[in-house]
């Protein structure tokens, strides 16, 4: 009999349907994958089941019973895990004390007990002792672990709520194969034992090693559940595809051709490793548009800003227009003629409070060595600058607050077109903003490729990617796995490429 | 910002700045009732004059604190007596040791400042514990230097400059103080280094995408900071004729309250020098009319305590200091 039975669950947020069309089944004893891209409703579905996010409509029923999970605390008392992606660790306690965290046994219900502490986070530390490697003990500083020991301990975190239902969100990203594999016969037990685990992967090899049943999401509706056996990754990255075009918008701009006239390369990469990157090596051409696709967080932000100096670069070799370049500073790679825009404009974007003038000058006055700021004289190339985009707004000297989302990005967007750069990092530049705001800032790119200027292009949202690569490098698990070019650029191969096998 | 004369009564209550003017002239009317004779002109220039010495301080106070980052500068009323000291005897009453006087006054400030500066960028010194150390390490410092002897005499032409009319009957200091209030808008208006300032204090990641040297210009600010402490020092030799000991220490307090009080938020990145200096003034016509009450040190330490945490209920609200 199933465990847990979603029925007819939706999730809106404002107009935007995160979640619609929910019915989803999970069985006693069974590894359930859940299979789906960037923005596919994944997570929504998981913080559902979870209980930090409230559905709109339908109702939950576990073992029969109908139930609601307000919060997390609710989701617990069910009996019901999780394993979250972004590392929740206290990083300057023990491992015992953070597999345990939630239930410290206690002394006079006062005292923690510290021996009782250490024999019950022995026991789980016991599954994976063997493979964890060294210093992975009771009470070893978790701020000293490395990323793959770390996971271990959530991992560990997540078993030792004992919960019926466990909730896994990447949960091999930094493990060896080693690990993956005794992580594996943990959950084999777990099956035995009847309990249902969900599990968010983007290792196809994995999820078709553990996975009893696999569910596609696809644009916030579960498109089909299959059983393992009946299945195949090829079967997998179809449904993921669904009928959708390459293209997103069919009387839109169509497949990308390229505009590069020279043959020379204008940055090229060798080698490359960092935090969440490894063995990254491309060129781009003067004029091309390279695109980075793949799942999210697959590496492909962490080389952007590793380039543009604002991350560092462990080894590797880069050339900028031929000569060696080294990164490692935001203020050198600008003075070099790169520029990078952020999709997260409220961190590391917009200068809060401040008029759209003082926004739009930055980096015209570094480049240019400015001294006084006179905005009587500057305000024609702010202005034009600002056209380019055809930025709304009242006046310069109004606080760029008073702006849209999308009108705010093309503030800080235009900061770089008052003096031309040579390559243009973006890093998932549409993030949050409307549509009108989106086809202005593609139109501009396109037409600074034109004009010869190197682009690099993340973006979370593939159709963007489709539309208006040359070609597309896919990242997975912080290395390229492939690269489309031409008629090759589809989405069955986008995908099919972000889910392949990590090397 | 909008023009004050086409605000609405609810939104000029929200305009500390208005807010201010309000509340000085309000004050003056309270002295007079008081005490009359407050607001003789005598009077006011003599209020004008402290106000310039606070006002002084604060200018340093209010760049630190624009900054960002938890920005504030606790050891300004400790450089100030040191300045008080080291000007006064390099000076020893003559008008020829002056420039020399001037200048290795000024250093010294900006030495302390910039060791404030290297403290909370390099070493990642959250500039709470950072400028505190350093007054603890100032008064230390004083000590030593005195050996419990006051010493240390203005020269005759510095307390002219500081208490005589001097320009259509208005003492020099007050001239100086309209410069630095010229000198403070420039800076953070027309500067490339003011605009960096707004943008380092308002958001600091998106500054350094944008180029901006965040710790250079953080270094200077304390620096400047420093600098305007030493330039109040002198002036207060030359106010009160001779060092008496700790003289400064009243402007750690008074002038985060003058910079508050003029509009300045304490996350940084918001305010202009031109609240602070009228938030020095209605805060030397408060101390003037405590005085005049027979209010002591410590009741109007009490008092002043307690407005800066009034103000930061009213002026707080929003942002959070570490948001």
């Amino acid at each position: 009999m199933s465990k847990l039975i979603l029925t007819n669950v939706s999730k809106s947020y404002g107009p935007t349907r995160a979640f619609k069309n929910g019915d989803f089944a999970l069985e006693a004893g069974e590894v359930h994958a859940l299979m789906g891209t960037n923005g596919s409703g994944k997570s929504t579905l998981c913080k559902i089941i979870a209980g930090s996010v409230k559905p709109d409509t339908g109702t939950v029923t576990l073992d029969g019973k109908q139930v609601n999970i307000n919060s997390p605390q609710d989701a617990r008392a069910l009996g019901i895990g999780i394993f979250y992606q972004e590392l929740s660790l206290a990083t300057n306690r023990s491992i015992a004390e953070n597999i345990l965290i939630s239930q410290v046994p206690l002394q006079f219900g006062l005292f923690v007990n510290r021996a009782a502490l250490r024999k019950r986070a022995d026991q789980y530390i016991d599954l994976v002792r063997d493979v964890a490697g060294e210093g992975f003990h009771a009470d070893a500083v978790v701020a000293n672990l490395r990323s793959d020991q770390r996971q271990l301990v959530e991992i560990l975190k997540a078993l030792a709520t004992e919960a019926g239902i466990l909730i896994f969100d990447e949960p091999t990203s930094a493990l060896d194969r080693v690990q993956v594999k005794r992580f594996f016969e943990i959950l084999e037990k777990l099956k035995g034992e009847g309990r249902a685990m969900i599990m968010i992967s983007h290792r196809m090899d994995e999820i078709f090693e553990i996975s009893d049943r696999l569910t596609v999401i696809c644009d916030g509706a579960i498109v089909a559940t299959r059983k393992r056996e009946e299945t195949s990754p090829k079967d997998i990255v179809e449904l993921m595809v669904g009928g959708r075009s390459t293209l997103a918008d069919d009387d839109g701009p169509q497949l990308r051709t390229s505009s590069i006239k020279e043959d020379k390369p204008l940055l090229s990469v060798k080698g490359m490793r960092g935090a969440g990157f490894q063995n990254i090596s491309f060129t781009l051409k003067g004029g091309e548009i390279l695109g980075l696709g793949g799942l999210h967080g697959q590496g492909q932000s962490a080389v952007l800003r590793a380039l543009f100096g604002a991350a560092p670069i462990h080894s590797g070799e880069l050339y900028l227009k031929e000569e060696i370049y080294r990164a490692g500073h935001q203020r050198r790679a600008i003075r070099k003629g790169l520029a990078y825009v952020s999709g997260d404009r409220v961190r590391d974007g917009v200068i809060h409070g401040r008029p759209i003038q003082e926004n739009t000058v930055p980096i015209h006055a570094f480049r240019q060595y400015l001294f006084l700021t006179s905005f009587g004289d500057l305000s024609p190339k702010l202005e034009g600058a600002l056209a380019k985009l055809s930025t709304k707004f009242e006046a310069l000297t109004s606080s760029i607050d008073s702006l849209s989302g999308g009108n705010q990005q093309k503030v800080v967007i235009a900061r770089w077109l008052i003096d031309k750069p040579e390559v243009l990092f973006l890093d998932d530049p549409t993030k949050g903003i409307d549509l009108a705001a989106k086809a202005d800032l593609f139109a501009l790119i396109r037409e600074l490729a034109e004009e010869g200027l190197g682009i690099i292009l993340y973006s979370s949202e593939d159709a963007e990617l489709l539309n208006n690569s040359d070609r597309i490098l896919v990242f997975n698990g912080g290395s390229i796995t492939r690269e489309l070019a031409g008629d090759e650029r589809t989405r069955f191969n986008l995908y099919d490429a972000a889910y392949e096998v990590a090397s | 910002m909008k023009n004050l004369f086409v605000m609405s009564p609810s939104e000029l209550i929200k305009q500390p700045l208005f807010v201010a003017f309000v509340l000085i002239v309000i004050l003056l009317a309270v002295g007079e009732i008081l005490s009359p004779g407050f607001t003789s002109l005598d009077q006011i220039i003599r209020l004008a004059t402290v106000a310039a010495l606070l006002g002084i301080v604060a200018a340093g106070q209010n760049l630190v604190i624009l900054g960002g980052r938890e920005g504030i500068d606790l050891s300004v009323g400790a450089v100030v007596s040191l300045s008080v000291i080291v000007a006064g005897n390099l000076m020893d009453g003559m008008n020829i040791n002056i420039p020399l006087a001037f200048v290795l006054t000024i250093v010294t400030g900006a030495f302390f400042g910039f060791l404030n500066g290297v403290g909370v960028t390099l070493l990642r010194i959250p500039p709470l514990v950072m400028t505190l150390g350093m007054l603890g390490v100032i008064q230390g410092l004083l000590v030593v230097i005195r050996q419990g002897v006051p010493s240390g005499v203005a020269a005759p032409a510095l307390a002219d400059f500081v208490s005589e009319p001097f320009v259509f009957g208005l003492p020099g200091i007050l001239w100086l103080w309209v410069g630095i209030g010229c000198f403070m808008a420039w800076l953070l208006r027309q500067t490339l280094f003011g605009l960096r300032i707004y943008a380092i204090g308002s958001n600091e990641q998106a500054a350094v995408m944008a180029g901006v040297p965040v710790r250079t210009v953080r270094i200077a600010v304390y620096t400047l900071s420093g600098v305007f402490a030493a330039l109040a020092g002198i002036c207060l030799l030359g106010y009160s004729g001779a060092s008496f000991a700790n003289v400064g220490s009243q402007y750690m307090l008074t002038s985060i309250i003058a910079v508050v009080f003029g509009g300045t938020s304490l996350a940084g990145g918001k305010g202009e020098y031109t609240g602070t200096m009228l938030g020095a003034i209605l805060l030397v016509i408060l101390q003037s009319i405590l005085t005049t009450v027979n209010i002591d040190e410590f009741g109007r330490q009490i008092i002043f305590g307690g407005t800066l945490l009034v103000l930061m209920v009213f002026y707080g609200r929003g942002k959070g200091l570490r948001a």
